[in-house]
């Protein structure tokens, strides 16, 4: 009974934050560019083929030839559609940008979980690989494992979830750390709840809020790794993404002044992770009343 | 010396300005060249890279020299030869007062010496030319070479001559473990330092036998961006590139005070499939089967890949290149050139039992198991290993036949080489003028049968026949025979499709007009001006003086690429100023 009063409670507490959040013009904004992006990623096999920007299917095409009517953003050397790719790069960039991001929250979750509620020495364990993990320079070690691994998108996941999980765990440690202290959740184990009651339906549904605000904000940390790794030629060579078409069209096409096989990709990852920061900033504000009426 | 400091980020995007470098400010007069491709080892006995042999054309002179502009055989650090009545001993007479450039003297022991040893102990660069020969030396400035054998490259010695007081400690132990930093050579130029991925200096020898360079310094500046050297280059901070991006190629030469320059020197790039005769690694044994090779052969569209990757620079050659003298390359007939023909290629496969049993696309060996999937190493360096490689493996797939893509620098691709472990590679060959090195490389003897001691024969197939024929021309002295049977290796070599040869590529190369004068290409009218056979261009650069500083103006491309980074600056901050504010507030 009190369990149905708890969520019909929370349930009106998200319709509320939707509330809020809708009136937020820029969040809106964002969150429209954002879903355009994802339509467009989503669609790319449904209006396109794989194929068509087969080097070996594009022998007739003008090569690095600027926009026109036949090809909106142009093409590139090999006489690829520039339009296609950056559609299909879409694809690539958020699949890596959110499992990325589900990679390292999970991570982050389960380990700021143990260690915010379990405390003693599994908190300190946990806390100095965390330090371990926060003190290495981010770069290097992405660049280190991602050419160490086999290429390819699964590494690129794995690379960012790896060294970007640290800050999460930190951050929902110290929510649980105040939570674990709270009067009711003391109740609950006077009343001989167990761990897993106590961490399931108190402590979760507590840190959600964060989780969400975080996740929203780790999104485009994620794309943006994924991009720099992949202008980096770390990426997998045989699938088109955002960083790695800036990659390929390398000083060459700056130099050359094809605008068109840089800016398009370019701009995607700014507005995408733009939109990104956007809502995560207008997700936290409405979660976390302190945040709100400035 | 103003350059050398100027170099920590060279090979990046960043647009660094240099100081003008030929403008000899500090009294030292510097040559500045960019370059796409690292020095793998100076070490003359471990090396292959064409970059590597670049600076030892600079470093170390030769018995006779190369003209340059026919390649015709002048003395060297011999002034004269002689030759005994049978044709197999010639006596050099080296020139008088030769010193290497630590000013140790330079002798005929010195000649002897690294004859010797290298045959002894079969030195990579020297080994084909140095098989068959025995060097006494007679007395200071007069050395005797027998050939075991009739050998028609003498009088012509195409080796680098070593300082015996620096080689003789590290060949009496392992030569290849020598770092060969020590920069002592008898060449115009000798290396002052190398910053692996960076740049290598060398610096004029004063003991150079035709004289002092006008140069004091070259420095070579390896870049990762062929657009980044080619701004360099308009920019005033390089003399002159090497490796100059197709794309940009064209354009360039329509530059004031910039001379483009496609020279041919016989070199091809290849796709090269592990035959493993060496019995090491762990190559695809679908490639053992020459159905296999010739219907990836007959998979790739050769002419499209010059017309599209190279732009049409070069030649659209298929054979095995040999010489930057055509007179060696055979006609191929229409039956053996293994042409475009995806359906024959399809057909070949599956009637050899290649059939895609699984319904993915992709074939399976004889009787299922295992898939033809082959490990394609894609090479880093250079410009155009992504577009062959999106072509290639495109029309792979197209056959049946899938690809695994790997991406190495060309140290790594070395490696790998050596170790066995791939099944195709894309890669290129620079020939020497007389046929018999390039020849040399597909012998048995070349083939790696031990990691640690690397063989050239990079695609590890090997033939008895070929083997006989490759002696035979070695030591045929009638000049129309030896033609005939180089024919009769490249067109084995070719129906073997070990190589599948992709195309002749030109070295697209650029100069500065303004700052130097005397760049000669070898050979005349047709050749590179550097990275050339004997690299003659360096010792003849005469630096102008009063070079006038161009403005370097920005282009409408350079323009939009400032817009496109401001854009994506502006973006950046204020991400990065909404993320400081978040995380300042998660603290409180």
């Amino acid at each position: 009974m009190s369990a149905a009063v708890a969520w019909a409670r929370r349930r009106a507490s998200a319709a509320d934050a939707w509330r809020r959040l809708r009136r937020d013009r820029l969040a809106m904004t964002a969150l429209i560019v954002l879903v355009a992006f994802v339509v467009m990623a989503l669609i790319a096999p449904l209006v396109s083929d794989r194929a068509d920007f087969d080097a070996i299917n594009t022998g007739g095409n003008p090569t690095n030839s600027s926009p026109s009517g036949q090809f909106v953003l142009g093409t590139d050397g090999l006489g690829r559609s520039m339009a296609l790719q950056v559609m299909w790069g879409a694809r690539i960039s958020l699949l890596v940008g959110f499992s990325a991001t589900v990679l390292m929250i999970v991570l982050g979750v389960v380990v700021g979980l143990a260690a915010g509620f379990f405390g003693g020495w599994i908190d300190a364990v946990l806390m100095r690989i965390t330090d371990w993990f926060m003190v290495i320079p981010f770069l290097p070690l992405a660049i280190v494992l991602a050419s160490v691994l086999e290429r390819g998108v699964g590494t690129i996941v794995l690379v960012i979830g790896i060294t970007s999980w640290p800050s999460t765990a930190r951050l929902i440690r110290s929510q649980v750390l105040s939570i674990r202290e709270r009067l009711y959740v003391d109740r609950a184990r006077a009343l001989g709840a167990g761990k897993g009651h106590i961490i399931g339906r108190h402590i979760l549904p507590n840190v959600t809020p964060l989780i969400l605000a975080n996740t929203t904000l780790a999104v485009p940390i994620a794309i943006l790794t994924e991009t720099t790794l992949s202008f980096l030629g770390l990426g997998d060579p045989t699938q088109v993404s955002w960083g790695g078409l800036l990659e390929r069209a390398g000083t060459t096409a700056v130099k050359a002044g094809y605008w068109w096989e840089y800016l398009p990709p370019g701009v995607g990852i700014v507005l995408v992770v733009l939109a990104f920061t956007i809502i995560g900033r207008a997700v936290e504000e409405v979660l976390d009343p302190r945040l709100r009426a400035r | 010396m103003g350059a050398a400091v100027t170099l920590a980020a060279a090979g990046s995007a960043v647009v660094w300005v240099a100081p003008v470098s030929g403008s000899s400010g500090g009294g030292t007069v510097t040559l500045t060249v960019g370059v796409t491709q690292d020095v793998d080892s100076p070490n003359v006995t471990v090396g292959y890279t064409v970059a590597a042999y670049e600076l030892w054309n600079l470093q170390y002179a030769t018995l006779t020299d190369k003209a340059a502009d026919d390649f015709a055989t002048i003395p060297g650090l011999a002034s004269t030869w002689d030759a005994s009545d049978d044709g197999l001993t010639y006596t050099y007479h080296l020139r008088e007062g030769l010193k290497w450039s630590d000013g140790q003297p330079l002798t005929a022991e010195d000649v002897a010496w690294t004859v010797n040893t290298s045959r002894d102990q079969e030195w990579y660069n020297h080994s084909s030319v140095t098989a068959n020969l025995d060097a006494v030396a007679l007395d200071d400035v007069t050395v005797q070479i027998t050939s075991a054998v009739p050998d028609p490259k003498l009088p012509t010695m195409d080796v680098y001559i070593l300082p015996k007081h620096i080689w003789e400690g590290p060949a009496a132990d392992d030569v290849t473990a020598f770092d060969a930093l020590d920069g002592v050579g008898s060449g115009p130029f000798t290396l002052k330092e190398w910053k692996p991925g960076q740049e290598w200096t060398m610096v004029a020898n004063p003991n150079y036998w035709q004289g002092q360079p006008k140069i004091d310094q070259v420095v070579f500046r390896v870049y990762t961006e062929g657009g980044a050297m080619v701004t360099a280059l308009e920019k005033g901070e390089l003399d002159a590139a090497n490796d100059i991006p197709a794309e940009l190629f064209a354009d360039l030469g329509t530059q004031p005070n910039i001379v483009t320059v496609a020279g041919a020197q016989g070199g091809f790039t290849e796709l090269a499939m592990n035959g493993m005769a060496g019995g090491i690694g762990d190559g695809h044994p679908a490639l053992l089967d020459l159905n296999v090779r010739h219907a990836v052969a007959m998979a790739i569209d050769r002419q499209q890949l010059f017309d599209r990757v190279a732009l049409g620079i070069g030649l659209p050659l298929t054979v095995l290149g040999v010489s930057p003298d055509q007179e060696w390359l055979p006609e191929i007939p229409d039956a053996e050139k293994l042409g475009y023909d995806p359906e024959a290629a399809k057909a070949l496969l599956e009637d050899n039992g290649y059939k895609d049993t699984d319904g993915d696309g992709i074939r399976e060996m004889p009787g299922g198991g295992e898939p033809l999937v082959f490990r394609y190493a894609e090479r880093s360096e250079g410009t155009q290993g992504a577009a062959i490689r999106e072509l290639i493996t495109g029309w792979l797939k197209e056959v049946g036949i899938g690809t695994e893509v790997s991406v190495y620098d060309d140290t790594q691709l070395g490696d790998i080489i050596y170790a066995g472990t791939y099944d195709l590679f894309v890669w290129g060959w620079t020939p020497f003028v007389d046929p018999d090195p390039m020849l040399s490389y597909f012998t048995c003897d070349q083939v790696t049968y031990d990691a640690d001691e690397a063989g050239y024969n990079d695609a590890n197939w090997c033939s008895p026949e070929y083997d006989a024929l490759y002696v035979q021309q070695n030591q045929e002295l009638d000049h129309a025979k030896r033609v005939e049977l180089v024919h009769e290796m490249i067109r084995m070599f070719n129906t073997q499709s070990t190589y599948v040869v992709l195309y002749h590529d030109a070295d697209t190369q650029a100069y500065r007009t303004d700052r130097f004068t005397g760049w000669l290409q070898q050979p005349k009218g047709t050749g590179p001006v550097i990275f050339s056979n004997s690299s003659p261009t360096y010792f003849n650069l005469t630096p102008i003086e009063s070079s006038g500083s161009d403005d370097g103006g920005l282009g409408t491309g350079a323009l939009i690429a400032i817009i496109a980074g401001a854009v994506v600056l502006v973006g950046l901050i204020v991400f990065f100023a909404m993320r400081s504010r978040s995380s300042r507030e998660d603290r409180e």
